[in-house]
């Protein structure tokens, strides 16, 4: 990477229960399931009586279809599956709509679709002591051009070219979690072309 | 970070409010707009009463939009150390008070979507100051304020003039009281609760909001301690090279000032750091007081928060 060390860079923690909340949404997509899994058992074990869990999770075609059905018979009040993440959303922010204070937030998964998930949160003022995230699967960017401002999915390496002004990007560790994006900025404006080796560094 | 810069204002009005809050209103000596402040922001009153300085902190319940005066309400303190005695008995409009500017320590969540705020007594000021900001924007608030008995709701036509249905009164006479529990049970996502007022009530919302599940970023609380009295020590300023007797009705604080060191300090009432202190060395035993330092640091010893806490024993260096 060439811009590296940014503070703005999200740091991730595997995920635990906290028992202070009572009722706890746990949201994940593709191999984030096992972490939610585990985060299920370990919620369910804790003894809370008046503590309720709901599941939010998108599955990922690569997996096998067991892991699929393993997030089906959770121990949770609540179980949707998704194929589509855009569902999800929908789902989760009425979801939110309808929640009161004492909610916990669970989110696992590749970043690019946990910074979605928690842009979400941040519209309903979920603060960072309210929401967990633990980072797994895929490691690509979402990538904002600071110049035409769109948005560039699935990027893996350290420049791309811009799906909307086709400038050549570097990627940088700046994150936004306002755009759940990270900052690309036009790398060859002042020589055009000339491009440092284009290598392949978020798997 | 201490108030050198302090402004000269003019006591321009009194009201006597309740039969224990008087109510001041300040202008600047130089008739000149006073500083920008937001709501829940205190200033600290500097007092010369005889041959001692008093230096209270004060919620400012004036509108952050109308910078003409400051609006302050002094409770008469109990055993009071002096400073609400001074406020009360030797305040008279026309009289020059110096005051540091405003700090706010006590500030609303500008991310929040709803605000609960909750006011015992005298603790109403900051919020009455908190709610003109609120009232020009879209978030709900509402406020909750007990009192002993009606003519003890200081400011109440004020509030619900500007609030209306906004505000609920609770009398300890009528046997109203507010129902913390319930109110903290269902509040949508995004709320923020404030709570200021006398210390067992302060905790009580406190232990309530987090029996509800709520995170501490959402908790917010405002007290001014007043300094405790306590038994007179020495201490000995390493830096200045004195050694001060501390009295038993002046905080330590107080008394490093009156020997003519300046020492840090912003809320002096235990709660915002500014006034933490190295201890060099001790023999005796440290008497905490503040909120601000943790359990772990209370009991390593090695700071004091000179504006609330005091010492026992014979010997107290400080690193000042």
């Amino acid at each position: 990477m060439l811009i590296t060390g940014i503070k703005s860079k999200p740091v991730y923690t595997p995920l635990a229960p906290d028992v202070v909340g009572h009722t706890h949404l746990l949201v994940g997509f593709g191999v984030g399931g096992d972490p939610l899994l585990r985060l299920v058992s370990e919620l369910a074990g804790s003894g809370s009586t008046r503590s309720s869990r709901q599941l939010y999770y998108v599955s990922d075609p690569a997996l096998t279809p067991a892991s699929t059905s393993a997030i089906e018979s959770a121990d949770a009040g609540v179980i949707k599956l998704y194929t589509d993440t855009q569902a999800l959303l929908t789902d989760f922010r009425a979801t939110l709509e309808q929640s009161i204070m004492g909610t916990r937030l669970y989110v696992a998964g590749p970043e690019a679709f946990m910074g979605l998930v928690m842009r979400i949160a941040a519209e309903f003022n979920l603060n960072r002591d309210e929401i967990r995230a633990e980072e797994c699967g895929s490691q690509a960017r979402r990538v904002h051009c600071i110049h035409c401002r769109a948005q560039t999915e699935n990027v893996r390496t350290n420049i791309v070219k811009c799906v909307g002004c086709q400038r050549w990007l570097v990627v940088r560790d700046h994150y936004s979690k306002r755009l759940a994006a990270y900052m690309g900025v036009n790398i060859d404006a002042e020589v055009p072309g000339e491009l440092p080796p284009i290598q392949e560094v978020f798997v | 970070m201490s108030h050198s810069n302090t402004i000269q204002v003019i006591v321009s009005a009194i009201h006597q409010v309740t039969p224990l809050i008087k109510h001041f209103v300040l202008r600047a000596a130089d008739g000149n707009p006073l500083p920008a402040f937001s709501g829940g922001s205190h200033i600290i009153v500097v007092m010369r009463g005889g041959n001692r300085v008093y230096r209270n902190p004060y919620s400012l319940l004036s509108s952050p939009n109308e910078l003409e005066s400051y609006e302050i309400g002094v409770r008469r303190g109990d055993p009071s150390r002096g400073g609400s005695v001074f406020m009360h008995d030797q305040v008279h409009v026309g009289m020059t008070l110096e005051i540091a500017h405003p700090v706010n320590l006590f500030q609303r969540d500008k991310l929040a979507r709803k605000h609960v705020l909750l006011a015992g007594g005298i603790g109403i000021t900051p919020f009455i100051a908190m709610m003109e900001d609120l009232r020009s924007g879209a978030v709900p608030y509402e406020l909750h304020y007990s009192v002993r008995a009606p003519e003890h709701a200081a400011f109440k036509d004020r509030l619900t003039e500007r609030h209306g249905d906004r505000v609920t009164l609770y009398y300890d006479s009528a046997k109203q009281f507010m129902d913390i529990e319930g109110l903290l049970a269902r509040q949508p996502l995004g709320t923020h609760v404030y709570v200021c007022g006398p210390a067992p009530m302060i905790e009580r919302v406190i232990q309530s909001a987090r029996a509800a599940g709520w995170a501490e970023s959402h908790i917010h609380w405002e007290q001014f301690n007043a300094p405790p009295v306590g038994e007179a020590f020495d201490v000995e300023l390493a830096k200045s090279g004195i050694t001060v007797t501390v009295p038993p009705d002046q905080s330590l604080l107080e008394a490093i000032e009156g020997a003519g060191v300046d020492a840090p300090y912003l809320c002096r009432g235990g709660v915002c750091g500014a006034c933490k202190t190295k201890v060099v060395a001790v023999d005796g035993t440290l008497v905490h007081h503040d909120h601000y330092l943790s359990a772990d640091e209370k009991a390593s010893g090695a700071f004091i928060m000179p504006c609330v806490s005091r010492a026992t024993g014979t010997k107290l260096v400080l690193d000042l």
